[in-house]
């Protein structure tokens, strides 16, 4: 309690200097602390603005995240209520930030069962243009609590259905006696079929039937059998048929000699039509030296005639 | 029966006056019961009027002159560098037990995310600021008080010399600042500690969530948060160095009270500390 400095204690110096060093420690801490709280405020950032308009800020709060594929990108700095009713959610979005913003992003605004809501922004077309300082936009709201009346209300349907499903007098109910009985029968002397058919009847019917299948089979491979010797037998139609063949091919070379010579006689027909064509040809020369012959008699004859005393005026008298 | 002394009444003795002595008793433990109050509104007064003037002066550059500057470092020396160390360990233990209860039992109900945010309230911004405040008292403020008590059994605030500013300045203020002092050093330290012992228990030895930490330390210390954190350590700090030492200094003696001055001065400190903790959580969370 005496201030006075004791013999062994330290000399005011040292007391000055570790007074000192403790100021200067709590100085530095205090300085150290408010430069990052205004780091972790992001006073020192260059930041954006964004607009968030919704018909309901419910759960957002100042200094809420904004994230991106669930990293943080943006702070709400403010909330306010505009004149027409709309809450205005103002952003803060850091510059290196705001490229993941494009003008075709989507802000949602989700809320959770237990009161976490989170904004949330989407951006499918990152080729757009950014999203420019001051824009507006609005908000999807999702609430998924709004969704637990339409979930209890289907819930209930769900277990109403159910509760028919499986009561005594239900379709299922009904089904499964069914089922019970079918199998039961399936495990009864008829089986299966007395099952199918639904009588013991129709089900000896079928067995009869498949009977007769069996004989009428066995009659057709007998006959299959007549068939095959008939036609394929040493005295069947095939070798019978493979002998008239070989006498048509005979028939067929004959018929090819002769029509070479029929073709031999046609070249010699074909040659004394020429020769009469030619023939033909000097008969017309013939015929015109003749019919000039015979001008020439004519006129001749003319000519006598004239010269002849006796003769007659030439006249045409017309009736 | 007793009275509101404790005093055991008995009723049987004398029935025909007991209404009497009823009535005179019950007259008696009102007005006893107004006197205190009175007196202890009187003396907060005082302690209001005194921490005023410690203020001023300790605003006063002749305050940190000469002898008074030496008996200030002496005094923050003493009463902050012992127990510096000792406290830090003490909270850093504390810190890691309540680290590791809240973020398994966030993480064991899928809230994993809010841990930090929960460990940084928690523990930042009201338990160490107030185990500081409380440890400080216990360990320095009220052995501070009662060399004062005994200072003033000596004399040496008697007379006109109380009135006059030099034994302020050099017995009273170098302690008060040491207190003051001492509670702000050892909740920063603390507060630093516990922080970076959150960060490497949920992270690691590693810097990938130096940003995501950050930015949890950006939204819990909101401007009003911030400011009202400031404030509150501020006022656990200056209540734990100017209670105690102005309630041995200006308390009159009672013989009612069986407490002495300086238990009745941790009384005043509680009653103040709880004070300013409640207008801190109505400040922040109402």
């Amino acid at each position: 309690m005496n201030d006075e400095p004791t013999p062994g204690s330290p000399t005011s110096e040292s007391l000055a200097f570790r007074a000192a060093l403790l100021v200067g420690l709590l100085v530095l801490l205090f300085a150290a602390s408010a430069a990052y709280l205004l780091y972790a405020r992001g006073v020192f950032e260059p930041s954006q603005r964004l607009v968030l308009l919704s018909d309901d800020a419910e759960g957002v709060t100042v200094g809420m995240d904004l994230t991106f594929a669930g990293f943080p990108i943006g702070r709400v700095r403010g909330i306010e209520l505009s004149a027409d009713g709309t809450t205005r959610i103002i952003i803060d979005v850091p510059r290196k930030d705001a490229r993941w913003l494009r003008e075709s992003s989507v802000f949602t605004l989700t809320r959770g069962l237990v009161g976490n809501t989170n904004l949330r922004a989407f951006s499918g077309v990152l080729s757009d243009p950014p999203l420019p300082e001051g824009a507006e936009r609005r908000v999807l709201v999702g609430d998924a609590t709004a969704e637990i009346p339409r979930l209890v209300s289907e819930t209930r349907d769900l277990i109403r259905n159910l509760t028919q499903l499986t009561s005594a007098d239900s379709a299922l109910a009904a089904t499964l006696g069914n089922v019970q009985s079918a199998s039961e029968k399936i495990k009864g002397p008829r089986g299966a079929l007395g099952v199918l058919f639904g009588n013991d009847a129709d089900a000896q019917k079928l067995v009869v039937t498949l009977d007769r299948t069996n004989a009428l089979l066995a009659r057709i491979d007998g006959l299959a059998a007549k068939a095959d010797q008939q036609v394929f037998g040493a005295e069947g139609l095939m070798p019978e048929a493979r002998a008239t063949i070989v006498q048509l091919n005979a028939a067929l070379l004959e018929a090819r000699e002769s029509l070479k010579k029929i073709d031999a006689i046609l070249v010699d027909a074909q040659a004394i039509a020429g020769n009469a064509r030619a023939a033909s040809n000097d008969l017309s020369a013939l015929r015109a030296e003749i019919d000039a012959n015979l001008r020439k008699v004519s006129g001749m004859i003319d000519e006598v005639n004239r010269r002849w005393p006796f003769a007659k005026p030439a006249e045409i008298k017309l009736p | 029966m007793t009275d509101v002394y404790g005093r055991v009444i008995d009723t049987c003795a004398h029935p025909m006056i007991a209404p009497m002595t009823s009535l005179a008793s019950t007259w008696g433990a009102l007005s006893d019961l107004g006197r205190s109050a009175l007196d202890w509104f009187a003396g907060w007064g005082r302690i209001i009027l005194f921490s005023a003037k410690l203020l001023v002066l300790a605003f006063s550059p002749s305050s940190y002159r000469g002898p008074n500057l030496a008996a200030l470092a002496r005094h923050l020396v003493k009463d902050t560098a012992p127990i510096l160390l000792w406290f830090t360990l003490l909270t850093s233990i504390i810190s890691l037990v309540i680290i590791h209860i809240v973020v398994v039992t966030s993480v064991s109900y899928g809230l994993s995310r809010f841990a930090l945010e929960m460990v940084v309230r928690v523990l930042v911004l009201e338990l160490i600021p107030l185990t500081a405040a409380m440890f400080v008292a216990l360990r320095c403020a009220l052995p501070n008080a009662a060399e004062i008590a005994v200072l003033r059994g000596r004399g040496v605030f008697d007379g006109t010399s109380a009135n006059r500013a030099e034994p302020l300045q050099r017995e009273i203020l170098p302690r008060v600042v040491s207190g003051t002092f001492s509670v702000l050093l050892l909740a920063a330290v603390s507060c630093v500690v516990a922080a970076a012992l959150a960060y490497v228990w949920v992270h690691g030895f590693t810097a990938g969530g130096i940003a995501s930490y950050t930015r949890t330390f950006g939204r819990v210390f909101s401007p009003a948060l911030s400011l009202i954190f400031t404030l509150k350590t501020l006022g656990l700090s200056l209540a734990v160095g100017l209670i105690p030492i102005a309630s041995v200094l200006y308390d009159r003696p009672n013989p009612r009270l069986r407490a002495s001055a300086e238990l009745r001065g941790l009384v005043r400190l509680f009653f103040m500390i709880l004070l300013i903790e409640i207008a801190s959580l109505v400040g922040n969370y109402v």
